[in-house]
């Protein structure tokens, strides 16, 4: 009847495992069909995909496309490696360092201010409560609306940012476009990090709550300072959460739809700047404006191939310290 | 002597500290005035004349208001249609995805069958696949599934709610097995006892205790399919998202029009804000807690 019963009797062959069991598989059956239609089947089919020459002229023969190997990975690893890469190549070079940097400043801007908020609001004060709802109102704003809403921050001409280094503080001594030219960048990284600011912190937060109170009194006692207790015993604490949540957060911000919403939103235009031209973005307008497909799929299980790097690597530098607690 | 040399230390301390508070709380405040700019700044914009927002010199609170703004915005965006469609596509697949999680969840948390290791590493590896890669041959597919089977999935809501189904059970089956793994399974078993079958057990006594999970896991799936612009637009739904896209896009060129853009960011804010902070409580420690857990 339960599962412990199971447990206790091991000499249970396969097929009899199986019929015991067969509740459990009617639980996830559902999931499991959706899970085949969504991610399993097409990302087996995109896989393929990325060894056939598939474009506008070979699109109705679909995966009976001419087979060509990897040859589209040569074409790609080969011409951004050496830069001797065609236009197409060329930019998606541009694409994966934009993002490599996008992300870098996006993850640790948004960790570092999360972690100060956090551990502000883990503070004894008056209208705490006030403060911790309002410091998770970025977060209910769609990221299409970010953009738009920071468009209104960036504008040359009325934009908030302007008003304040220009005309109040005179800090600028000419208007700053935000929306055109290099500066886009900071114009992209600011409101990523501000829509990521509310998860990061929340997370923080709660992890700072299970921290016990008598650990720091006895730090106290050794004589130990903030900095110290900080290190020794808060971050301890932390560790496990920010490894979570800056994984998936690096996976996101590398290669999501929510930097790709920010961006078209706040540029007004899916046809972005060489600056600001982020991987999901010139894939997506690799791919569909000129019909790639084929190649698509080939950058596209790169850019798969770099987050399972990564998550290996995160897990191999952490697991220890993560272990040791 | 030195009984008061000690108390005067200490008072010092305690003003140092008391200082150090008042400065931390000062900061704090700061911060948050900060983050809450854009959220003023666009409440205040979508009251303010298009021309007010594009200029230098305009005043920022404006001295005529136009609440008009909102009602031209809704005609010229068609917002009505998008709204309903936005609601049924979110609606449906919020119910439906967790409904399925919880499900899936639930088994993972219970039974050690022959399979859930592979599986909850293949629910965890749908993550670590860009939406670029699998997107052309689920859109073929898609495409496939109408014209052969007679299933509209392309051009219709339908399509949008089985795409957002599929992509965000993975993750809500993570929050809720760490939920169900906490519940005690004496419950379920002394039901089981008195008869109740498996499945009545879980409606009838494991779901209830998860309400927390359940709430934060439908919170964190609406709201974050209220915010999917890419997939939808590319299937040919006519979402919230799409409709804005679409809008300023057919703009591209011309003056953007600031004022509706405004409004219409305003509106697109407010079911999830109230939603939000209805069940805020709940999402923060569900969410937290199921982090946690996993």
């Amino acid at each position: 009847m339960t599962d412990l019963a199971i447990k206790t009797t091991p000499k249970n062959t396969f097929g009899r495992k199986l019929h015991h069991y067969r509740i459990a598989y009617v639980f996830i059956a559902p999931a499991v069909i959706f899970m085949l239609l969504v991610h399993i089947i097409p990302t087996i089919q995109a896989i393929y995909m990325s060894f056939l020459d598939l474009n506008t002229r070979t699109l109705l023969q679909y995966l009976r496309a001419p087979f060509i190997g990897l040859e589209h990975y040569r074409n790609i690893i080969v011409g951004i490696t050496s830069g001797t890469g065609d236009s197409l190549i060329k930019g998606l070079g541009q694409a994966l360092n934009n993002s490599i940097w996008f992300t870098i400043w996006t993850q640790g801007g948004t960790l570092l201010i999360s972690l100060i908020l956090a551990l502000l609001l883990n503070r004894e004060f008056r209208g705490r409560g006030i403060a911790r709802t309002l410091v998770l109102l970025p977060w209910v704003v769609p990221t299409f609306a970010v953009g738009i809403i920071f468009q209104f921050i960036w504008l040359q001409q009325g934009g908030l940012a302007n008003r304040i280094l220009f005309s109040w503080l005179h800090l600028v001594d000419k208007p700053i476009s935000w929306l055109i030219g290099p500066n886009t960048r900071t114009a992209l990284i600011i409101p990523a990090i501000w829509n990521g600011l509310p998860f990061q912190t929340i997370m923080l937060l709660s992890a700072l709550q299970i921290v016990p109170v008598d650990l720091y009194e006895a730090a106290s006692i050794d004589g130990a300072n903030a900095w110290q207790k900080f290190k020794s015993i808060t971050y301890n604490y932390l560790k496990p959460v920010i490894f979570t949540t800056t994984m998936f957060g690096v996976i996101f911000t590398f290669f999501g739809f929510g930097p790709y919403n920010i961006a078209v939103s706040l540029f007004s235009s899916d046809n972005l700047g060489s600056f600001n031209n982020l991987l999901t973005i010139a894939i997506v307008r690799q791919t569909f404006n000129n019909q790639l497909y084929g190649y698509g799929a080939a950058a596209s299980v790169l850019v798969m191939i770099a987050a399972l790097i990564f998550v290996g690597v995160w897990y191999t530098l952490f697991r220890k310290s993560l272990i040791s607690d | 002597m030195e009984n008061i040399q000690k108390k005067s230390y200490f008072s010092s301390r305690k003003t140092r500290n008391r200082i150090v508070n008042t400065l931390l709380t000062i900061l704090t405040w700061v911060l948050i005035s900060i983050i809450m700019i854009p959220i003023l700044f666009m409440l205040l914009n979508s009251f303010r004349s298009r021309t007010d927002i594009v200029s230098s010199t305009a005043p920022l609170i404006p001295q005529v208001w136009h609440p008009e703004n909102y009602t031209k915005m809704w005609a010229a965006f068609k917002f009505g249609p998008l709204f309903l469609n936005s609601m049924i596509v979110v609606g449906s697949t919020t119910a439906i995805a967790t409904l399925i999680a919880a499900m899936a969840g639930y088994a993972l948390a219970r039974f050690r069958f022959p399979g859930a290791d592979a599986y909850s590493l293949a629910v965890s590896g749908t993550q670590l696949i860009p939406g670029t890669l699998f997107f052309i041959p689920l859109y073929l597919t898609f495409l496939w599934i109408k014209n052969n089977l007679g299933i509209p999935l392309v051009g219709n809501n339908l399509g949008a709610i089985v795409l957002y189904i599929g992509f965000y059970t993975p993750i809500s089956i993570w929050i809720l097995r760490g939920f169900f793994a906490s519940i005690p399974v004496d419950l379920e078993e002394q039901a089981m006892v008195d008869g109740t079958t498996r499945f009545g057990a879980f409606f009838k006594i494991s779901l209830p205790l998860a309400m927390p999970g359940i709430v934060s896991t439908a919170i964190y799936i609406f709201m974050t399919a209220w915010n999917e612009l890419f997939f939808g637009y590319t299937l040919g739904v006519k979402t919230v998202p799409v409709g804005i896209r679409a809008f300023i896009q057919g703009a591209a060129g011309t003056q953007l029009r600031y004022d509706y853009m405004a409004a219409a960011s305003v509106v697109v804010t407010i079911p999830i804000t109230i939603m939000f902070f209805a069940l805020q409580k709940q999402f923060i420690s569900g969410l937290t807690q199921g982090a946690v857990k996993s």
